[in-house]
């Protein structure tokens, strides 16, 4: 547990000297603020306009941060060499590869919870009302990092950064169409055989990442339906599990790699 | 004699690409590091010393062959416990400060706090980094980050140490620290694998030497065993010898300029020393010339492999 904590400790403060970091982090907060100046936002449905958009940035940040990290940690510990002296310490690979992923989570963690507070904050200065409820939204954005940091980290055992984000914006696109348009397809029998086994693969094995997305019913005050704690603790299962998949098959085939 | 570290049958291939042949790293190399000495690793570049160091650290696996740590097989979490490993050209974040990364370094390594603190300072004054503890190593020299890299390798005070070119980057007086560094590792009993391309530190400090070369080792012994004397003897006058000073036989030659080193073969040896004193030359010294490693290496390698590595 030591070295784990030791190698997440190292991830927060790595994140800590990149810019980039807090550039994707001011530039959301930023955006957060401006959003009543867009016109449609003079329409009677104005917070929950506002609320929609600031968790639509707020996830928009989440998927930077979460695949930035989880796709150039292990690259660029490998180029630049410092994974041999890690690596030669007495600990685990999965130990390390458990504790950077970890370590990207709590980052990512932090991020949500600073640009919860603004979300809070702003809402009560701008309308007068303390909406705490945004923070089940903000959760679900915490849970599909989560599966985007270790699909990202997956890849980067094998893949250069800029590919393994591609495939992590991959991942993101076809897990959100994938009840929509992953069924449509492998449901269609006008799609040649291929093409409908293709898709069928991808609908049953991908999750679906939509079912993470709460964005617009927790912005419209959750008038549509509610999200209850039983919901939540069945999204949390569902990311918990599929993470725990992507980590685990990352952590073995990064065990066998050579460096 | 205990071993700490034995290779038996050591294989590695890369693969080079989509249906090219793979290329072959390590070929069968076989080594063995008897407690208390030091090896040095030698071999020109490509020889595969890295990835010998590699395989034993557990960086790379090898596709066959068997690596024996302590008299354990395979190089687990639980051998590298004992083992200081300082790669080629270390890197380290550059944020961070001596104090801190070595701090870090210690709680993987599941030393206590305090004995971090201790022996952070400890191995950076032996190091002679103390003075930059904190500060952050982004201005560092090359020199100056093979120091904190000797200095994590040193934290744990283990019993083996696996240097990869210790004294690059390093100016003479940093190349002295290191060799009397290693020397007073062996004499507290640790074991050191050394590889280099500096045969004058190896020499100097090695017990004995494994040669590597296309892959597998083609030479390995302690140094008295390797560099054998040769028929050639080194004879050493007080004075100058005159440039027209005859008598000399015809194999005798002058190592310096000024004159004053004569190198015979072992026939020419009492008909130069009978010249030398008819001339009035006072002898100072006469010894029997040993090989030096740098003639051992290009004799076992080649002269076109030393070109290759140098």
């Amino acid at each position: 547990m030591r070295a784990i904590g030791a190698f997440a400790w190292s991830v927060v403060q790595d994140a800590l000297h990149r810019k980039v970091f807090y550039i994707i982090l001011a530039f959301t907060v930023i955006l957060i603020l401006l959003v009543p100046l867009l016109p449609s936002a003079d329409l009677g449905v104005q917070v929950d306009l506002v609320r929609e958009a600031a968790l639509g940035l707020t996830s928009i940040m989440a998927f930077l941060v979460a695949v930035i990290l989880g796709s150039t940690i292990i690259p660029r510990e490998r180029e630049q060499r410092t994974l041999y002296n890690t690596l030669s310490k007495p600990v685990h690979r999965w130990q390390y590869y458990t504790g950077k992923y970890l370590g990207i989570i709590l980052v990512v963690a932090v991020s949500l919870i600073l640009t919860y507070v603004v979300q809070l904050l702003f809402v009560l200065a701008k309308f007068g009302i303390f909406n705490p409820g945004l923070g089940k939204a903000v959760f679900t954005i915490m849970l599909e990092a989560m599966v985007l940091t270790s699909v990202a980290m997956l890849a980067s055992v094998f893949y250069s950064p800029l590919v393994c984000v591609f495939l992590a914006g991959l991942f993101y696109v076809v897990c959100h169409v994938k009840g929509d348009f992953l069924y449509r397809a492998m449901t269609d029998a006008a799609n040649n055989p291929v093409t409908r086994a293709l898709a069928g693969a991808g609908y049953y094995i991908l999750p679906n990442l939509e079912r993470l997305n709460i964005n617009e019913t927790i912005a419209h005050s959750e008038r549509a339906f509610r999200v209850g704690p039983l919901e939540l603790l069945l999204l949390l299962a569902l990311a918990a599990v599929f993470s725990a998949v992507f980590v685990c098959l990352g952590s073995y085939l990064f065990s066998r790699r050579d460096l | 004699m205990e071993t700490v570290l034995s290779i038996e049958d050591l294989r590695k291939d890369y693969s080079t690409g989509w249906r090219k042949p793979p290329r072959s790293a390590l070929t069968g190399l076989n080594l063995e590091v008897p407690r208390g000495s030091i090896i040095g690793l030698l071999g020109p570049n490509g020889a595969g010393k890295t990835t010998t160091l590699k395989c034993i650290m557990g960086l790379i696996r090898p596709q066959a062959g068997r690596i024996r740590l302590f008299g354990e097989e395979g190089a687990g979490a639980a051998a590298r416990r004992n083992i200081g490993f300082l790669p080629e050209q270390p890197y380290f974040d550059l944020y961070l400060t001596p104090r801190k990364l070595l701090t870090y370094y210690g709680r993987l390594a599941g030393m206590d706090p305090s004995g971090i603190r201790t022996k952070t300072s400890y191995v950076l004054s032996l190091v002679g980094m103390d003075s930059e503890a904190d500060l952050a190593m982004d201005k560092f020299s090359k020199g100056m980050l093979q120091r904190i890299g000797l200095a994590q390798a040193l934290l744990t005070d283990p019993e083996f140490l696996i240097l990869d070119e210790p004294s690059s980057g390093l100016d003479p007086l940093g190349k002295m620290q290191v060799r009397d560094l290693l020397a007073g590792s062996r004499d507290g009993g640790k074991t050191i694998l050394l590889s280099s391309h500096q045969l004058s530190e190896i020499e100097e400090v090695c017990d004995g030497v494994a040669i590597i070369h296309a892959g597998s080792n083609i030479a390995s012994g302690s140094m008295d065993e390797l560099l054998r004397p040769r028929d050639e003897f080194e004879i050493e006058i007080e004075q100058a010898w005159p440039a027209d000073g005859g008598g000399m036989p015809e194999g005798a030659v002058w190592t310096d300029t000024s004159r004053t080193r004569l190198v015979v073969g072992k026939p020419d040896l009492n008909p130069a020393l009978g010249a030398l004193l008819a001339g009035g030359a006072p002898v100072r010294e006469v010894r029997q010339r040993r090989m030096t490693l740098e003639e051992y290496f290009i004799e076992k390698v080649g002269r076109e492999g030393w070109e290759v590595g140098r």
